[in-house]
């Protein structure tokens, strides 16, 4: 399991097995309530290449690395619109997540949403999660502006305008993705304890 | 053998043992991780010359059995040749989507042309068996399980 941020997937190339870098990131778009990414937006390589028509589903994703998307060839793209349709019908884009306020089910506020963080799961079938979130923290972390990481439950609720989380989740924070896996799967374990 | 300590080598004509040319790179096939032909410098009738049209690979000289050997590409040996797909001085990604560093040098056999490993600028060395493609943007290889 890997974990980065959203923000450095976005610009990524995307390359074919041929070595060809045929287009690059744009957005990120979520399914399942903004739990999982569905597949990404592209946009054509270069400084003057606009958005493309076509977009990766994450089942055609190959490998998502530090420095490049992979993926067999570009017949595994489709169509923008299907790629996000599909999406929606999951339940969800929660594209819109960024500058969200971040509230426990306790109604304390944990800070605003910066970025968006999500484990990778190697190998055919692999998940890409999203396991947190990019705070800037508010006064009840007692770090406040800070930027620090919130892990996620399974599921959550979202808004657009607030994103609900469990009080304990401030018990799990974390300050650098190094550690923050572990982070991530002692948060779970005590929810899923907890039911 | 490296395509560094290959290159330059000299190629000769076992007919008249006249030198018909010098090794200035290699044509490789991904799909077939082979050499597939030597393009050549300084030469009267071409300048390439089909793996298959090689006598021996030896390490003073290559052999051929008449300048004859040498010639121009076909189409589909000239794409290979295209510089856009050279292996050297190119990134290695994985399949992974990580780059492991570029391409410096590259190990094959003299005998039958196929390539065994690419060898990084970091020292590091990949098995050519894990070779996918080699394009514009990179050399792409299976990632290590």
């Amino acid at each position: 399991m890997r974990l980065m941020r959203t923000s450095e997937i976005a610009k990524r190339p995307v390359v074919t097995f041929a070595g060809e870098d045929v287009a690059q990131v744009k957005d990120i778009v979520y399914a399942a309530g903004g739990g999982q990414v569905a597949g990404f937006t592209l946009a054509g390589r270069g400084l003057f290449a606009g958005p493309l028509k076509q977009a990766l589903p994450w089942k055609a994703v190959v490998g998502l690395g530090a420095d490049a998307v992979v993926i067999r060839d570009t017949t595994v793209l489709e169509p923008t619109k299907a790629v996000i349709e599909s999406s929606r019908a999951s339940g969800g884009s929660g594209a819109d997540v960024l500058g969200s306020q971040v509230l426990t089910d306790a109604g304390v506020d944990l800070g605003v949403v910066r970025d968006v963080v999500v484990a990778v799961t190697e190998g055919a079938g692999g998940h890409c999660d999203v396991v947190g979130y990019e705070i800037e923290a508010s006064a009840a972390l007692g770090t406040q502006g800070e930027k620090v990481l919130i892990p996620l439950p399974d599921t959550l609720a979202a808004s657009g305008e607030h994103l609900m989380v469990p009080a304990s989740a401030k018990d799990f924070v974390g300050r650098d993705l190094a550690g923050f896996g572990a982070a991530v799967d002692a948060f779970r374990a005590q929810l899923g304890g907890a039911s | 053998m490296l395509f560094s300590e290959a290159k330059n080598r000299k190629v000769v004509s076992s007919s008249d043992a006249a030198t018909v040319g010098k090794v200035a790179r290699f044509v490789v096939d991904p799909a077939l991780r082979q050499v597939v032909a030597l393009e050549l410098r300084k030469t009267d009738d071409g300048d390439l010359l089909r793996w298959a049209d090689i006598s021996a690979f030896g390490t003073d000289a290559v052999t051929v059995a008449g300048a004859g050997a040498i010639g121009t590409a076909t189409s589909e040996i000239q794409e290979l040749a295209d510089k856009h797909r050279r292996i050297l001085g190119k990134r290695l990604l994985t399949s992974a989507g990580d780059e492991l560093g570029e391409v410096a040098d590259v190990a094959f056999d003299p005998q039958t042309g196929t390539l065994e490993s690419l060898v990084l600028d970091k020292g590091h060395e990949v098995s050519a068996s894990r070779l996918l493609g080699v394009g514009t943007y990179a050399v792409v290889v299976r990632t290590e399980d």
